[in-house]
């Protein structure tokens, strides 16, 4: 590997600056005393991490939030499979028609999603409900997870899969030992690309959430309207830590590379 | 009949025909190549009789009975894909059991055979790597493995050895006419490397086009070329009054066609040389045996024994 110039070094430092300030500035904030936004803070206090738990709905909300990212994500996964093979492999009429319908979604702006959301699920009675708030999510995550599947399915090289058919496997047993395994490094990146996106949509979600089903974005935003105390940087200091810290766990058992890349850390 | 029969199997591609009627008979145990220049349908032929790609006409017929009605599943080939085609995401073994495991052999007899058949290709030691951990020669040896151990009545070969080095390329074809020959299994094998057809096979098919120019054995289609295409393709060649004539054959004479050297080229075992004549310019091909050789620009005499 050729060794960075001074220039590129400047400009990868102010990037990662630019990438990281605002999370930097928000779990600073979040350590205040004080009952404002104040920055810098100089002095420190959980103060707000205590008031996390006088508010028992930011803790639901939290847990509602991980059950639909991942529950509409893995779904999405799910049907972004046959769809990513069907398009990679087979010249059908329709197929451009089909892949633009399923990448439509990225084209609407999120707003007018959650007013047609709910206009809809009022009229089919899952306004507010969590299968309507599931099934919103997996129109809206789907492209990503589409996106992703469909590269894995690409990159496949058809010559393995007719080599396990000339060794006698049946269709079904292709799909599952040989197909599926191949294509597994994309399936958790489109999941997790697509679970990011679920876990932080507030616009679309905002319109669909009953009080019973409201995500933890959609807590924030709530909250923030009617509250300028910094209740919120803790709550997000802590979504911070959360993240991190299942990085670092996914990494220790599978190697994020792996599971992401398709390639070990060891190079092999 | 025939072990494996084609009958003027065809296949075409819109208006393009791959594959133009090819009429080619395989006996047990015999070891066939089919020899052509990129795109004279060499892989859809091979494809065609594993099942991938379905022919627009002809039949194939194994031991009499139709081959087209099988399911590739069920047909019981041996492949080796010119990508290898392992799976990379199991082990050596575990791809050389894949087969055994598909025809539901029982564990302890499976793994007898994996590391018989890895023992044959001289893989014993490698058997807990992965595909990535191979060299390219040794993944080409877990191909031709995961092939041989389901003792498949046909091997079918496409490029195999085209990735490798020319040394590597070299002991490969040693080593793959030695199992064949071990094993007995029917195969045949896609290339366009005149000379590797040559080493390996039994026989040859000269293919140009979607269609077979001759199937001989190498030394006669060599020797006795059927086309113009074939001579030129299976080396080099001169045609002198309307005769192929190849370079080896010509001789430096006292007597005979007067010509003058124009290069001459040392290679090793022999000397390569461009001799201009009245029959225009000839190639020659001398043995190095270690003498003096005519230089460039000296006036030679040409001779050989008539084809
Ligand atoms: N799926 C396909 N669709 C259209 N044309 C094809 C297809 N497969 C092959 N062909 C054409 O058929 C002809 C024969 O192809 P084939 O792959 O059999 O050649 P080959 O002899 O194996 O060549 P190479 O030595 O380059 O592998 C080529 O002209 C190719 O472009
Ligand atoms: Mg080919």
């Amino acid at each position: 590997m050729s060794k960075n110039g001074p220039i590129a070094l400047i400009y990868h430092t102010l990037f990662v600056i630019f990438m990281l300030a605002p999370i930097v500035v928000v779990c600073w904030v979040a350590f205040t005393p004080e009952g404002f936004l104040s920055f810098p803070t100089t002095d420190w206090s959980l103060r707000w991490f205590r008031a996390i738990a006088r508010y028992p709905e930011f803790i639901s909300a939290f847990w509602q939030s991980l059950g639909l990212g991942a529950l509409s994500s893995a779904l999405a996964v799910g049907f972004s499979v046959p769809a990513a093979l069907a398009i990679a492999r087979h010249r059908f009429r329709g197929r451009e028609a089909f892949t633009a319908l399923f990448m439509s979604p990225l084209m609407i702006p999120y707003i007018v999603l959650g007013i047609a959301f709910l206009r809809f699920f009022t009229e089919i009675g899952l306004s507010g409900s969590f299968t309507g708030l599931v099934l919103a999510h997996i129109i809206v995550v789907f492209p990503f997870a589409l996106r992703l599947t469909l590269a894995s399915a690409i990159g496949l090289d058809r010559s393995i899969e007719h080599a396990a058919v000339s060794l006698g496997a049946s269709e079904w047993t292709v799909l599952k030992r040989v197909t599926l395994p191949l294509v597994v490094p994309g399936l958790a990146s489109g999941w997790a690309l697509a679970f990011i996106n679920s876990f932080d949509e507030v616009t679309m979600t905002v319109f669909i959430a009953g009080p019973g089903t409201a995500t933890l974005p959609v807590r924030m935003f709530l909250y923030i309207q009617d509250n300028i105390d910094p209740l919120v940087t803790s709550v997000s200091a802590c979504v911070i830590a959360i993240t991190v810290a299942g990085l670092v766990a996914l990494d220790r058992a599978y190697g994020l590379e792996r599971l992401l890349v398709g390639r070990g850390h060891d190079g092999r | 009949m025939a072990f494996l029969q084609l009958d003027a199997l065809s296949k075409a591609f819109g208006p393009h025909k791959a594959v133009d009627g090819l009429t080619l008979g395989v006996e047990k145990g015999e070891f066939v190549s089919l020899l052509g220049p990129s795109g004279c349908g060499k892989t859809t032929t091979l494809q065609m009789i594993a099942g991938f790609v379905e022919p627009s006409g002809g039949a194939i017929r194994l031991e009499g009975k139709d081959l087209l009605a099988v399911k590739p599943a069920k047909r019981g080939l041996g492949i080796v894909f010119q990508s290898y085609a392992l799976f990379p995401h199991m082990s050596v073994a575990e791809n050389v059991a894949f087969g055994l495991e598909m025809q539901g052999v029982a564990k302890a007899e499976r793994a007898k055979r994996v590391a018989e058949t890895l023992g044959l290709v001289g893989l014993g030691a490698f058997a807990a790597r992965f595909p990535r951990q191979l060299s390219g020669g040794q993944q080409q040896r877990v191909a031709l493995a995961r092939a041989l151990v389901i003792r498949p009545q046909i091997l079918l070969l496409d490029e195999p050895l085209s990735n490798l080095d020319a040394k590597l390329r070299e002991e490969m074809q040693i080593e793959l006419r030695q199992i064949q020959r071990t094993v007995g299994t029917t195969t045949i094998l896609v290339t366009h490397d005149q000379a590797e057809a040559m080493a390996l096979s039994d026989r040859i098919v000269v293919m140009n086009q979607g269609r077979a120019e001759q199937i001989a054995p190498p030394h006669e289609a060599y020797e006795r070329p059927a086309t113009p295409f074939v001579a030129n393709f299976l080396g080099k060649t001169n045609l002198i009054d309307g005769k192929a004539v190849r370079p080896e054959r010509i001789e430096f004479a006292s007597s005979g066609l007067a010509g003058t050297v124009r290069t001459r080229i040392f290679q090793g075992n022999h000397w390569l040389y461009q001799v201009e004549t009245a029959s225009g310019l000839l190639t020659v091909i001398r043995q190095n045996a270690g003498g003096t050789m005519p230089e460039e620009g000296a006036s030679v005499h040409l001779a050989w024994a008539a084809p």
